[in-house]
Parts: C-alpha cells; structure tokens; sequence
C-alpha cells in the first residue's frame, strides 16, 4: 500500500453494531425524543411559516432578483454596451440599444429585459458590467406569476427595484 | 340468521372497510406530519375547509381530490397488454384491502347464544388467508414492473422479486413457529391465546412467549410491506421511482394507497399475532364481561382525563405564533372542537353509565365490551403504525443484496432453529 494512503477506520464492526437491533433501538430513541420534544410544543418548532415570516437572515452576498441601478442624477445608469448579455451563458439578457435622449451619454436601453425563467443566477452578468448598471442586490429571492410573460423582467420593472442592504450607501460613505 | 348477527355482520364489515380506507389518509397525513415533527419542521398544516385544518388531515384530502382529477398518461410504446398494466395497482391494493378483511377486532359476540364474529370475513383460518393473499400484492409489482416496458420499473420489479424470495421464508418460518405455539390458525383463537399469562405476571404476548419468532416476523412484514429499511423496490437515487416510474395519477396513487393499506395490514397482523390483539393485558373476555363495572368504572374516570390532556394540547398547539399576523380560524376551530370533544365525552360516558346499570349477562354489555375491545385495537394498531412510521425515519435503506443476505444468511436459519427448538418444546422433546 502506496504510504500516502491514508486508511480511515470503519466504524460498525463492533459487536453492538453488527447485532443491528440496538443500533436501531438507540436511532429510535433519537428520532422518538424529536417527536415528543415537538409534538409538546409544536409552535416552539424552527421552523419559518413563509409566507407570513419572511426571512431575516437574507446575506449581502445572496443573489436575489438582478436590478438595473441609476447615476447619481437619477438618469438610467446602463450605457447598452451588451456586455451582460455577452456574458450570459443562459442568453436570457435581451437588450434593444437606442441613442440617448437624456443627454447624460451616448447610448442607453430602449430594452431591457431578462427572462428569469432561462436564468441561472451565475452573477457573470453583474461581474460583466462595466457601468456597475446591473446588480443581484434586491434581497428578491421569490418571484411569482401567472404566467410565462410574467417572468420576463422589462427594463421598467428592473430599475424600480431598490437595492436591500444600502450598498449605495456605504459606498458613497455614509 | 337473526337481526343481530346481519348487524354484526354487517358493522364488523364496514368497520374493516372504514379502517383499511379511511386510515389511508390518515396514515399519509401522519406520515408527513411525524416526518416533519422528527425533522424538527412542521409538515402539511395548512390546508383547511372554513378554518378547520384538523392538524392538516384536508391536505389529504385534497390530494385525493387533486389525482382523481388529474391527468392520466400513458406511455405509448405499451402496445399489449394495457388492461394489465392499469389492473397491476388493483391486484397491490385490493391484496392488501382483503388480507386486512380476516383481522378480528374484538372476541366473539355471543349474543342470544348465537356466536357472532366481530371479523370482517369471518373465516377460521384467518393465517393461511393473510399469508397466502398478502402475498399476491407483489404479483402487481412484478406485473406493473414488467408490463410498464422500462428499464428502471423492470430493475424495480426485479429487486422488489429478490426481496420477495428473501423474505417469504422467514416469513412463513417464524409464523409457523407461532401457528405451533397457540396450535392454531384462527387469528381469534391466537388472540385468546394471549389473554392468559406467562411466568405468572406477564401477559403472554406472542412478543414474550417467541421473541426471536416476532423479531423475525416484524423484520420480515416490514419487507414485505415494502417499506423503509426494506424499500428497495422504489430507490429514487438508483431507479427513478422503481416499479411505478410509468404509472400517473390515480394509477400511482393505487400503488401509494397500496403500500399504507398493506402497511395497516402488516401492523394488524403484528399486533393480533404478538401483542394481544383486542386484549388489553392481564385482562380476558370472560373477566371483561362478568365485571364489565369495574371496567366501565375505569374507562369513566380514564376517558374524561385523556379528553382533558388532548383539549389542553390542542389549546397549547393549535394556534398561530406572534409573528405570524394572521389566525386564520384557528381559535375558532380550537373552540369548536374542544366543545365536540366534551360532548363526544358527555355521550360515552352516558352510554357507560346505562351500560353498568344494566344486568350482566345482557346483549348491551356484551356488546359494550365489544366496543371497548374495538377501541383498544384501534389503539394499538395507531401506535404499531406510529412504529413503522418512526423506523421509516430512522433507519437508512439496504441496498438489495444486503436484504438478500440479511434474509438467507440470518433469518433463515434463525427461524429455522426458532421452528426446531418450538417443536421441541411444544411436544415436550417426544
């Protein structure tokens, strides 16, 4: 044997572990206590009742629903340079360019949409951006519709989403 | 035949059906809520009608609902045969529906001295009838498997076939060491059997008088229930669904209905076979019935503090925490069925009181004790159930061959030596 093996022991030879009965009278035990400690008092169980609660505990790094920010000015901040949608390895970004006519730069959007229903959430679109125009820090980790169109995000829809954890904020200091 | 026997004809009938059918939904109900409860989550508990949530139970009925409706897909490469592939979970449910029918639910009646049979088919072999029809339930396996033309459901018929041959013998072993031990093969005579006790205290229970013959038939009714540890048959992580992978809606719904019925079934069998049946222990028929008072007296006082315990914890449980805004009718239906309890309690307890005040001896006190053998059965067949259940989740799945080994290199010859050593001591080494 090659010497840098290295021979983890195996558990289960001992005499109680190969009779097996109270190997499993020991399991019962554990999942019988489980049982009563809940059914005793079933509102202390751990449990979310979504969608009453919602989560408290949503992380800065969670990838929620992508949303399209603004510049300081308020003007949309994507500049449709087709970045994201290069990089989508989903090809779920669809971008429609137009000139620009609020006068802030070049090129803006006519549309923008992305179909949620093809995406993967990989984040390639947000590391893609050169404009730090598309973000996935809304918190949105639950998207419902009736129907297939619903899931499709239209530029609208994404800019009126508000960034969750105040990334503007801190990033403008204060 | 008199009134009285069509009546208890009858009733022990509808009985086994309401037992074997309705304890369906209440078995997938429990399934999933001690799942959860084991789990530390919580499991299906908010379907409701008007509030009334019950625990979550109209989930299951809302299932029922929900397959009956829903789609029936066939495969089309299935050419022949197609009466057989839909007949498949018929012949799994209706084996374990009808094994279940022999099961006897409280002693003889003996009203107007006419013997009466509390046993939905009242036959005196009930053991030959449960060994030999429970074990048609796999033919529909094997057919479903074969029938559905795919590779995963053959594989999944196959094991669910060497599990069978694995386990049929131990089976059969260890329930002849018991036919030999109450010298019998009526369920009801086994029963009686175990009224009496052994070493002077305990109650001969099959599971004290044979212990290794019931720890072999509990192992092998769980394989052949088809259940967790011995689920073979249906591996999602090996053969995407096993045997029913092709079988859609109310199809696999019979399937899934089989395997609680037969599950229900196996859990009767245990406890008439090796935990006393009807009998509550130390206690017979014939002591019930000459001092039903006492008994009576007893379950009077027993009944309102059990009712007492379950109105507590459904006033403790069965509400909505703080944090969630909504009560959803929960208080509402806390006070509705605290108030049914009371008077379900009030009614029983009546009914008792009537009852003692009668003369011994009467149709309505053997009845009464009857009824009160009915619910110490019900009793007993919950918590075998609840057994079952908390092995499902305790216990990780074996792999086939395993359960080829388990069966052939250790219960085999374990009942074997069981069956030998029951002779023996049966016939007194003659």
């Amino acid at each position: 044997m090659p010497r840098n093996v290295k021979v983890v022991p195996r558990h289960g030879r001992e005499t109680k572990d190969r009779f097996y009965l109270p190997a499993i009278y020991e399991g019962i035990k554990i999942t019988f206590r489980h049982f009563f400690d809940n059914v005793n008092d079933i509102t202390a169980v751990d449990a979310l009742e979504y969608p009453e609660e919602q989560p408290g505990d949503i992380t800065e790094r969670y990838r929620g629903l992508h949303r399209l920010t603004h510049r300081p000015d308020g003007s949309v901040a994507c500049v449709a340079c087709f970045m994201c949608a290069t990089a989508c390895p989903a090809n779920c970004i669809f971008i429609e360019a137009t000139e620009r006519t609020d006068g802030v730069d070049e090129k803006m959007p006519q549309r923008f949409a992305i179909d949620t229903l093809e995406c993967v959430f990989c984040g390639y679109c947000v590391e893609a951006c050169p404009c730090d125009a598309i973000r996935m820090d809304t918190g949105i980790f639950s998207l419902t519709g009736r129907n297939r169109e619903d899931f499709v995000l239209e530029k609208e829809r994404l800019l009126s989403f508000r960034g969750a954890f105040g990334e503007e904020d801190s990033r403008a200091g204060k | 035949m008199s009134p009285a026997a069509i009546i208890v004809a009858l009733g022990s009938f509808v009985l086994g059906a309401l037992l074997a059918l309705l304890m369906i939904p209440v078995l997938v109900w429990l399934e999933r809520r001690v799942a959860g409860l084991i789990q530390d989550r919580l499991g299906p508990n908010r379907t409701n009608i008007a509030g009334f949530r019950l625990g979550g139970v109209v989930q299951s009925f809302a299932d029922v609902i929900k397959l009956v409706l829903k789609e029936e897909y066939y495969p089309a490469h299935i050419k022949t045969g197609r009466w057989l592939l839909m007949l498949s979970p018929v012949i799994t449910f209706a084996a374990a529906l009808l094994a279940f029918m022999v099961i006897p639910f409280a002693d003889t009646l003996y009203i107007g001295g006419e013997a009466l049979r509390v046993q939905p088919l009242p036959v005196d072999f009930g053991v030959l009838w449960y060994l030999g029809v429970g074990a048609v339930g796999v033919v529909g396996i094997f057919f479903g498997g074969w029938l559905s033309h795919n590779k995963y459901a053959l594989l999944g018929s196959v094991r669910a076939g060497s599990m069978m041959v694995s386990y049929e013998l131990p089976l059969g072993l260890s329930v002849v060491a018991l036919i030999l031990t109450y010298n019998t093969i009526d369920f009801n005579a086994m029963v009686q059997w175990q009224s009496g006790t052994v070493l002077g205290f305990l109650p001969a229970w099959g599971i004290l008088v044979q212990p290794l013959a019931a720890v072999i038939l509990i192992i092998t009714l769980f394989a052949e229930t088809n259940r967790a540890p011995f689920s073979v048959a249906e591996g999602e992580s090996e053969i995407v669904a096993g045997f029913f992978t092709e079988y859609t809606a109310m199809k696999f719904a019979m399937y899934f209905m089989g395997e609680y019925v037969a599950m229900n079934t196996a859990s009767a069998v245990v406890i008439t076979m090796l935990f006393g049946g009807y009998q509550l222990p130390w206690v017979g028929t014939a002591s019930m019935l000459t001092h039903f008072d006492y008994y009576a007296w007893g379950y009077m006082v027993v009944l309102p503090l059990i009712v007492f315990g379950v109105i507590r914890w459904m006033r403790k449980n069965n509400r909505v925490r703080p944090t969630v805004s909504t009560d959803g009718g929960r208080g509402f239906e806390t006070k509705v069925l605290t108030g049914a309890l009371i008077i379900m309690t009030l009614l029983i307890e009546g009914a008792l009181l009537w009852v003692t005040l009668l003369p011994e001896g009467t149709a309505a006190v053997a009845t009464a004790v009857a009824l009160l053998q009915i619910a110490v059965f019900v009793t007993k067949l919950m918590a075998f159930n609840l057994f079952f259940i908390l092995v499902r989740w305790t216990l990780p799945r074996f792999r086939f061959d395993q359960v080829q080994y388990l069966g052939w290199y250790y219960l085999l010859p374990l009942a074997l030596f069981n069956l030998f050593v029951t002779a023996l001591v049966v016939t007194g080494g003659a």
